[in-house]
């Protein structure tokens, strides 16, 4: 009796490895690896949307939407392609450029011997938590163009005449989109900053300070050499989360007025579930994973090192 | 320093240019970094409160002018209504529902896993690691064409379910696939912090490894188990687009998109989609006020790679 459940005791303990992995790597297979496939093979489909036919057609979808009937980039890219990747760099490089600087400043800031500074930090992290739907829906009210909260300060405090419309007009929009995707993730980077900035050794500072260096000299050469991973990590899952992420432009302008605020993100979704065009979707979708990896690959090479996780 | 200056003169003093007066320099600083920071909250919560004194103004109230950034009158008729007259119970649930279950599976194959990753050396452990991290970095909305079709008409599996789209189910398989690879990541570093002494002295003091796991191991991991369980509930709960995408009616539909559905093209219905917004905001706002810590340490953990 004793033997045989030391023996099971035994294969058990042998075989914890492949039992605690085993199950996770299935599962990831199955959730990732399949789909993903599934991505690959689905974009050289084309699907009549009118009888549903499926028709192989090859890489013809990568063919139409990087070149489709050209007219771009040296009259060989399609424009349509060229206009919302554009879109895309605007969004991803201003929002990303803001919230970095404005959520480096505020982990400064919070890194100081502050009283109270476990509930400015809870403050501070709140809107990363929200349903982005959420954000997105509550920043297109703020925006609203009779009763939202900044026409109503610009108005009722006489800054502005008329009320503006900024979610009729292209610039305006996206600019509205940039300010909601600043107010929803400065948290994160200030959360990774803050914790990059826990491992610079107080005597350094110290020193620097006995050493009569400058506020500028002292962050130069002090806080950022240990703050660079941390910055690279906030950098790169920022950029990364922004070029994919849908539920903020969705809510707040589908990607309009017009076509001013389409970026890849809401474009593929059009693409495949609004038009039903799973097909270019799918292409569509390859392009944004390639792209993602590039990204991952370039920071990679250029720093050395994985920055990535969440 | 000279003595007849007062404390206020002092402080006036830290505003002007007297740096070598260490001390006011000192509270100077303090002031301005209080200043700055107030100004932050201010802007940062300002949203916050517009959405909720919406929520509890009375619909005509909140298209009224000019607007009153002061209630005047209050109401819960708002969050009544919403679940008088739209299904809100039922998105609440499926959202408890999708969250929960999408964290028990990610928190336990995740602690498990992350474990041996941390301890055990084995055939392509590393090569293992790096394909479930590089998983993470597969942008979900490039896959939303696979799962829709996919859900819709499972493989393998397809005879005995039969279609899974509008159901928890396909919520919850798509959820793990955000989280599972990141609360594998958490829970790898929160275990190479533990001393390996500690598994040590389990063995010697004769506990199988599964033993010692679940007695010695488990019980030091817990602030990490929080962290994950934390964050995984929390972006499950927060997800969007794949629920847009895979559900279609409130059978499986959550508070993310019962919230977007208070938009018809044209007309918003503010009054009670804030009141819903609120709602799905809340889990948020309770876990950010109480559980800040774990949310800090669970994001660091997976975020930075020690």
């Amino acid at each position: 009796m004793s033997t045989s459940t030391d023996s099971l005791r035994r294969t058990l303990d042998r075989l914890f490895v492949p039992l605690t992995v085993g199950p996770t790597l299935l599962w990831i297979a199955g959730i990732i690896v399949y789909p993903t496939a599934q991505l690959f093979w689905s974009s050289l489909f084309w699907t009549n949307p009118i009888t549903g036919a499926r028709e192989f057609v090859g890489l013809r979808n990568f063919k139409d939407l990087l070149v489709g009937d050209a007219g771009g980039w040296l009259g060989v890219v399609n424009p349509t392609f060229v206009n919302f990747t554009w879109n895309t760099i605007v969004y991803v490089g201003f929002s990303v450029t803001i919230s970095f600087l404005l959520g480096l400043g505020v982990a400064l800031l919070l890194n100081k011997d502050l009283a109270g500074r476990g509930w400015l930090r809870t403050a501070v992290i709140v809107p990363w938590i929200l349903p982005y739907v959420m954000s997105g829906l509550m920043w297109r009210w703020m925006f609203q163009a009779q009763y939202g909260a900044i026409n109503g300060v610009l108005a009722q405090s006489g800054l502005i005449e008329s009320k503006i419309a900024f979610l009729s007009d292209g610039t305006l929009a996206m600019m509205a989109l940039i300010i909601a995707d600043v107010w929803v993730f400065t948290p994160f980077i200030i959360i990774i900053l803050l914790a990059g900035l826990q491992n610079v050794p107080e005597q350094l500072y110290d020193a620097a300070e006995v050493d009569g260096a400058s506020r500028w000299s002292r962050f130069r050469n002090v806080t950022y050499p240990f703050l660079k991973p941390s910055i690279l990590v906030a950098l790169t899952i920022r950029i990364i989360f922004d070029i994919r992420a849908l539920d903020l432009v969705w809510v707040m302008t589908q990607g309009g007025p017009g076509k001013a605020t389409e970026v890849w993100a809401s474009w593929l979704y059009r693409t495949a579930m609004v038009f039903g065009r799973p097909g270019e979707g799918a292409a569509l979708g390859v392009v944004l994973l390639a792209v993602t990896f590039a990204i991952v690959a370039v920071l990679y090479k250029v720093f050395g090192e994985t920055p990535y996780a969440t | 320093m000279s003595t007849e200056t007062s404390y206020f003169d002092r402080i006036v003093d830290g505003f002007g240019l007297d740096t070598d007066n260490e001390w006011p320099s000192v509270v100077r600083e303090r002031l301005v970094a209080y200043g700055l920071l107030g100004v932050y909250v201010f802007v940062v919560w300002f949203p916050i409160y517009y959405i909720l004194i919406t929520s509890i103004q009375p619909a005509s109230e909140v298209l009224s002018l000019p607007i009153n950034f002061i209630p005047q009158q209050i109401t819960a008729s708002n969050y009544v209504d919403i679940f008088a007259n739209r299904p809100f119970e039922l998105y609440t649930f499926n959202s408890l529902v999708v969250a929960s279950v999408t964290t028990l599976i990610c928190v336990t194959l995740g602690t498990v896993t992350g474990y041996t990753f941390s301890r055990h050396d084995f055939l392509g452990n590393k090569a293992l690691l790096l394909s479930i991290v590089g998983a993470r970095m597969i942008p979900p909305i490039a896959l939303i064409v696979p799962f829709f079709s996919i859900m819709s008409n499972p493989p393998l599996i397809g005879w005995l379910t039969g279609s899974l789209y509008d159901t928890k189910i396909a919520l919850i398989l798509t959820y793990t696939f955000f989280n599972l690879p990141f609360a594998v990541w958490i829970m790898k570093n929160y275990f190479d912090g533990v001393p390996e002494s500690l598994d040590e002295q389990a063995q010697v003091d004769g506990c199988s490894q599964w033993e010692g796991f679940v007695k010695v191991i488990l019980p030091v991991a817990k602030p990490g188990i929080a962290a994950t369980a934390i964050l995984a509930f929390i972006f499950s709960w927060n997800e969007f687009v794949f629920a847009l995408v895979l559900t279609s009616s409130e059978q499986a539909q959550t508070l993310p998109i019962a919230v977007s559905l208070f938009v018809a093209d044209d007309f918003v219905d503010w009054a009670h989609l804030a009141a819903g917004g609120m709602i799905a905001a809340l889990p948020g706002i309770l876990f950010g006020l109480f559980f800040q810590r774990y949310i800090v340490s669970g994001l660091t953990q997976g975020a930075v790679k020690e």
